[in-house]
């Protein structure tokens, strides 16, 4: 580690400046929206402070948004890092096809998220559906089970869908933070250690752990904000089981036209967002945050 | 990795990662093959009249599958969107190539800064790259629009470009710090034995070290860019400059639109892309994995 006095400027700026010019003036703005009322239809913008907060908190979807927001993060961002690990490690392996298993990981990748709703669609839905088409044949159902319109059915199939379409880059990175294990390091635990999974804690675990909380953190934001794929497979139902908190920004602000309203939960999630990174990072303390 | 292995389980695991990974897309390709009196009819499949590449030739050539030019077809089930695909697939070559080197150029020197040096302002300045992506895209929709717009840069790719350079730039510092903080201590210190400058240590020693990581954020730059919706609709313009993730959606979101055509221009975008990423993870993060930094 070297110690310089000086900022290096030359180094950091054009990392910088492009993401400053990207966040400090729209986040200022939308600060300011969220604090003043503005409605598409009226020019004035008079300031109410804190009311365009306090009448999203007091809003009849609120509880039910956030309550499915975060349960979608607990249960998806979790299920990412811990499939996507797990694939990582199978993928090390060198078999028969493994070359081709590999590419066909990084399939959902390339897909934007309105195109991996439609298949999924596809997949889940009620009578065209693969998923009940298969169960079926397969003698297990005779009618046609209610994937997307059931509530409890409907969150898991979305967690599903938007799983699937994170888990090539947790693959990626987990792969790459493998690789990147000193090889002598992995001789030596091979003698150490006769079992996997105590290899597998002991010395793989530590060296990857970095990557897994930027993997973490990532995913919890990911899933957080995610709105257009949970958006074009249920539309928010049936009810209300699968609206989630981000995509009441859209609503709020291009829907309603009430762009004040729409900010004001952005920034709620932005605090629940920012809560949740801290968690994170304490409950998983690696050397990532330090000053040293 | 060593240990035994048992055939059968590594047989099974793979074949569940394929169906998990690869399962819809298959859907899709098979949907693209078969026409949709067909495919909606759970009495025929694709073996009762063969497959037809109607969908590619109509997306291609223009030229109307033989199904839609009766007289009782429903001519809201063609759309001419899908047409703009191939164009659209040029654009967001384009602008995500573009993303991914901008962010391989600005990010990597930022993250070995971070990664190996101690410098005042550091911790700030680092959390506030961390904490940059936290505000949903949504709300800074309207004020980034009307920034650029104020400068020119509106319906055109250069402001597609720098939103998305700009959103991905605080990840791939992040990833690449991890990278770089994972190397010895001992060859950098031996290159301060050496006289190495900073600027040497970083591009004779760090860079190349760094390159299959590098590649890989790149990749993950790449797909960011490339599968963006919201910044992409609102600032491109006319079907000239229009990524395919907004061609896309506004197919999907057409409910009228023949499955067989939607699952057609699905196919179509996903083999290039996956071609691309395919060899860039094959040929330069792994080739370069396997020779220089474990040999």
């Amino acid at each position: 580690m070297w110690t310089t006095q000086r900022f290096p400027a030359i180094w950091l700026l054009p990392a910088l400046l492009p993401v400053a010019l990207m966040t400090i003036y729209p986040i200022a703005y939308a600060l300011w929206t969220s604090m003043h009322s503005v409605l598409l239809l009226f020019p004035d913008t008079p300031f109410t402070g804190i009311d365009n907060y306090v009448r999203v908190v007091k809003s009849g979807y609120f509880l039910d948004a956030l309550y499915n927001s975060l349960l979608f993060t607990a249960i998806a961002a979790p299920l990412v890092v811990v499939l996507g690990t797990l694939t990582a490690l199978f993928l090390q392996r060198r078999f028969l096809g493994s070359k081709i298993v590999r590419s066909i990981v990084l399939l959902p990748w390339v897909l934007p998220g309105a195109i991996s709703a439609v298949l999924w669609i596809w997949v889940f839905h009620p009578s065209f559906g693969v998923l009940n088409g298969t169960l079926r044949a397969l003698g297990a159902i005779d009618g046609s089970i209610p994937w997307l319109t059931s509530p409890k059915l409907a969150l898991i199939s979305v967690v599903v869908a938007h799983v699937w379409t994170q888990i090539p880059f947790a693959v990626v990175l987990i792969m790459a933070a493998l690789s990147a294990i000193n090889s002598e390091t992995l001789e030596a635990a091979a003698i150490d250690c006769r079992s996997p999974a105590r290899r597998f804690r002991h010395v793989i675990l530590p060296e990857i752990k970095p990557m897994i909380v930027v993997l973490l953190i990532y995913n919890a934001l990911a899933a957080f904000t995610t709105y257009d794929l949970v958006y074009a497979m249920t539309g928010g139902g049936p009810g209300t089981a699968t609206t989630l908190l981000s995509f009441q920004i859209w609503k709020e602000s291009f829907s309603m036209y009430d762009f004040g309203t729409g900010s004001a939960v952005a920034f709620i999630v932005v605090a629940i967002s920012a809560v949740m990174i801290l968690a994170i990072t304490r409950a998983l303390p690696s050397d990532l945050f330090e000053g040293d | 990795m060593p240990g035994r292995r048992n055939p059968l389980l590594t047989f099974l695991f793979a074949a569940l990662i394929l169906l998990f990974t690869g399962g819809p897309v298959a859907l899709a390709l098979y949907g693209s093959l078969v026409p949709d009196r067909i495919l909606l009819d759970p009495n025929r499949s694709v073996l009762s009249e063969g497959p037809s590449l109607e969908s590619y030739r109509y997306v291609f050539t223009g030229e109307l599958p033989a199904s839609y030019r009766q007289a009782s077809a429903n001519r809201a089930m063609i759309s001419d969107a899908a047409r703009q695909v191939p164009q659209s697939l040029v654009n967001s070559s384009i602008i995500a190539l573009s993303a991914m080197l901008l962010n391989m150029l600005l990010g990597a020197p930022a993250a070995f800064i971070y990664a190996r040096h101690a410098f005042p302002g550091k911790k700030l300045s680092f959390m506030f790259l961390i904490l940059s992506p936290l505000v949903p895209a949504i709300a800074l929709v309207t004020p980034i629009y009307m920034m650029l717009e104020g400068l020119g840069l509106t319906g055109t790719r250069i402001g597609i470009i720098l939103v998305h350079t700009a959103k991905a730039l605080p990840f791939t510092v992040l990833i690449l710090s991890v990278f770089f903080r994972k190397m010895p201590q001992e060859l950098f210190e031996a290159a301060v034995l050496d006289h190495c400058s900073r600027l040497q240590a970083f591009l004779r020693v760090a860079l190349p070290l760094a390159l299959p990581s590098i590649g890989a954020t790149g990749l993950f730059a790449f797909m960011l860019s490339y599968s963006e919706f919201m910044f992409s609709m609102v600032l491109s313009g006319d079907a000239a400059t229009r990524p395919v993730s907004v061609v896309m959606a506004a197919l999907a979101r057409n409910t009228d639109v023949s499955w067989s055509l939607l699952n057609t221009a699905i196919f179509i975008a996903i083999v290039p892309t996956l071609v691309l990423v395919v060899l860039v993870w094959r040929f330069v993060v792994e080739g370069l994995l396997n020779g220089s930094v474990k040999g």
